[in-house]
């Protein structure tokens, strides 16, 4: 009995899939368009994964809420269709091929280095689609995939402006305790360099895994015992900010350079302004300097709540990014060709509408970057002070 | 020398909390005769409870302490009355698959009553003390002298009274237990029910040094694990100092040689207990 039960409800699951299919029109006369995610919804990574998700579903349901997309006189919305890869990249590519055989969808994005790098290897096999690429890691670039947008800004460029800020106004001795994951490993390199380059020195690497470390102190105290002008730290926001107060506890005066994983409203949670007083990092998301941003924090919250986690910049960029997807879609006059949609990004870019703009953009490099304008911030007197960040390899935009 | 005076402190603060959670785990064990994966789950909520207490209620933290321990002991005999009772007789395995069950059913239900979010806990000793060099915050002056506390009252329970002695006489020979007229589904549940408390006091105290979120208890719990296999399975004593050995070894290793080690530091000594002393560092021979 048990077992007919079951059988039955699986075949209702697959008819209400089969429903859902991609481009048919619904209720409201739109016709839904399939976009895949592919992140972190569970495990350790989970608050990342639905950070993102959040942008991608507030643009989703905007774009419905103002009629759509329209192709062909047709209007179009999109449904955001979720896998949860648990941040592990071999589960990135089961999941992408489970959600393409659920559904034909053009576009699938994916929010980690690991994961993109999976897809990287077939998104160019039928069925084709295009990868939008969430991470600032700049190595995705180099497989030269001509169906993948990269949506963040590179990491690779923020060292420069970091380092100039923080040994001008502390000193020349670096302390390292960034996160050991693979990414955190590659900014510490990038950091190390940087540093050096311009006559610093830099101490030992006492960087621990931001993820599985449940007391800092240890850490803390080892690399202030070389008593440094400026520590490197940086992971998710939150231990990020039990490092801060690790060193303010134990006596630090000097600045903190902080990985751009770590967001500063997400610190504010935990530590005060002041302990913050001599750090650089990325511009707070809620507070940049462009003409979209103030309309798209008062809509983040109408939306989610006045509780709702901080309008990071993964939040923002995600949203920007489905939204420029819907005008690429638009100029390419199709949802279904990767191809076409992937050539119309860097126009999509540059005429997307102003309260869109939380970002300047104004097109895509030759290897699929897009090309944004970004800031570091530097916390002078308890105050943001702006300091722009140049792109780092080719700004050729076409 | 200052340094090391410091990260002595620092592993002495870690130390507590890895020991006051191998606690409970190894008393468990001495019952069940099975690693008791849930048991993370349970230090995990008791953050939780403190976590509300704190915020939501606004309770002051000696309350909030109180609720936890309240609440986490309940849960904890809950899971022996609900769940292992009724697996008594059954294999191992079935007693491990059940613990894995409950472990994922609490993580799931934090995740889903709170969200994955990292929750900042405040606490009213933010203050810091300094001496000869060395600095200390007071919520880790508290986690040290409760800890102790903690200890002190646990081996009192075990030695001095009657329900404590009943359940070293489970932990040492059920069958003997069941012969004198212990009744072992009673002290069963007891034994849940402190390791509840065991977990919900080292809960309740590291919650303001840490983040609070669904998956806080995995990373401890690992280390439990290997504490209690470190200091021989169901020892009390070789859980404490198994506690204090790991957490020192694992800051001084991250100070001497470098912090990315640390984190090997707890399995290589499990690998090297496992090799040369299977059954653990404080284990009377067998």
């Amino acid at each position: 009995m048990v077992g007919r039960k079951s059988v039955l409800l699986v075949a209702v699951a697959l008819l209400a899939a089969g429903c859902g299919g991609g481009g048919d029109e619904s209720d409201d006369g739109m016709v839904v368009v399939p976009f895949g995610f592919v992140g972190p919804l569970s495990g350790g990574a989970a608050y990342y994964g639905r950070n993102v998700l959040r942008g991608l579903e507030m643009a989703a349901e905007e774009i419905a809420a103002n009629g759509g997309f329209v192709i062909d006189g047709q209007a179009h919305r999109f449904e955001v269709v979720t896998a949860d890869d648990r941040y592990l990249p071999y589960e990135t590519a089961t999941a992408t091929r489970r959600l393409l055989q659920q559904e034909q969808m053009s576009t699938i994005l994916v929010p980690h280095a690991g994961g993109i790098r999976a897809v990287q290897e077939m998104n160019l096999n039928e069925p084709r689609f295009l990868l939008m690429a969430y991470s600032s890691e700049p190595s995705i670039l180099e497989a030269q995939n001509p169906l993948q947008i990269m949506l963040p800004p590179r990491f690779d460029g923020y060292q420069e402006p970091f380092v100039r800020v923080l040994m001008g106004r502390f000193g020349t001795r670096l302390a390292l305790l960034g996160t050991t994951t693979a990414y955190g490993r590659a900014w510490t390199e990038h950091v190390s360099a940087e540093w050096t380059r311009r006559g610093g020195t830099v101490g030992g690497n006492h960087g621990v895994d931001y993820n599985t470390t449940t007391d800092f102190t240890g850490a803390v105290s080892r690399a202030l015992a070389d008593d440094p002008d400026v520590l490197f730290i940086g992971g998710p926001s939150q231990p990020t900010a039990l490092v801060i107060r690790a060193a303010r506890e134990q006596g630090f005066q000097g600045g903190f350079l902080i990985m751009d994983q770590a967001k500063f409203m997400e610190m504010l949670q935990i530590v005060s302004m002041e302990a913050l007083e001599g750090a650089v990092g990325v511009y707070p998301q809620e507070l940049y300097p462009t003409e979209g941003t103030p309309g798209w924090v008062a809509r983040y919250y109408e939306r989610f709540g006045e509780d709702a986690p901080p309008a990071t910049s993964e939040v923002a960029i995600n949203y920007q990014g489905l939204h420029l997807l819907a005008r690429a879609m638009e100029i390419a006059g199709t949802t279904e060709d990767p191809d076409a949609i992937r050539a119309a990004f860097g126009e999509a870019a540059r005429t997307i509408d102003d309260d869109l703009r939380i970002f300047d953009m104004n097109g895509v490099t030759e290897g699929g970057h897009l090309a944004r304008a970004v800031f570091a911030a530097h916390v002078l007197n308890g105050e943001f002070i702006a300091e722009p960040i140049p792109v780092p390899g080719g700004t050729e935009l076409r | 020398m200052t340094l090391f005076l410091q990260q002595l402190v620092n592993g002495v603060a870690l130390g507590s909390v890895y020991a006051l959670v191998a606690l409970g785990l190894t008393l468990v064990y001495g019952v069940l005769k099975v690693p008791n994966f849930a048991h993370g789950a349970l230090y995990m909520m008791a953050a939780y409870v403190v976590y509300v207490a704190l915020t939501a209620v606004e309770a002051p933290y000696v309350v909030a302490i109180a609720a936890a321990i309240v609440a986490i002991g309940v849960l904890g005999g809950a899971m022996e009355l609900v769940v292992f009772r009724h697996l008594e007789g059954k294999t191992p395995v079935h007693m491990m698959i059940a613990a894995l069950g409950v472990l994922f059913f609490l993580e799931g239900t934090a995740d889903v009553v709170w969200g994955p979010d990292f929750r900042p806990v405040p606490t009213p000793l933010d203050g810091v003390v300094s001496a000869f060099g060395v600095n200390i915050t007071e919520q880790r002056i508290l986690v040290i002298v409760a800890a102790v506390a903690t200890m002190v009252g646990l081996y009192t329970l075990l030695k001095r009274t009657l329900v404590g002695m009943s359940i070293e006489a489970l932990a040492q020979d059920r069958e003997g237990a069941l012969l004198v007229g212990i009744d072992t589904k009673r002290v069963a549940l007891l034994t849940f029910a402190i390791s509840g408390v065991l977990a919900a006091i080292a809960g309740s105290l590291i919650a303001p040094l840490v983040l609070v979120f669904p998956l806080m208890g995995a990373v401890v719990i690992l280390k439990a694990f290997v504490i209690v296999i470190l200091g021989g399975m169901g020892s009390v004593p070789g859980a404490i100092i198994g506690g204090y050995l790991l957490a020192i070894a694992e800051t001084m290793a991250g100070t001497y040689v470098a912090f990315a080690f640390s984190e090997l530091i707890a399995f290589a000594l499990l690998v090297l207990v496992l090799v040369f002393r299977p059954t653990g560092l404080f284990t009377k021979g067998t």
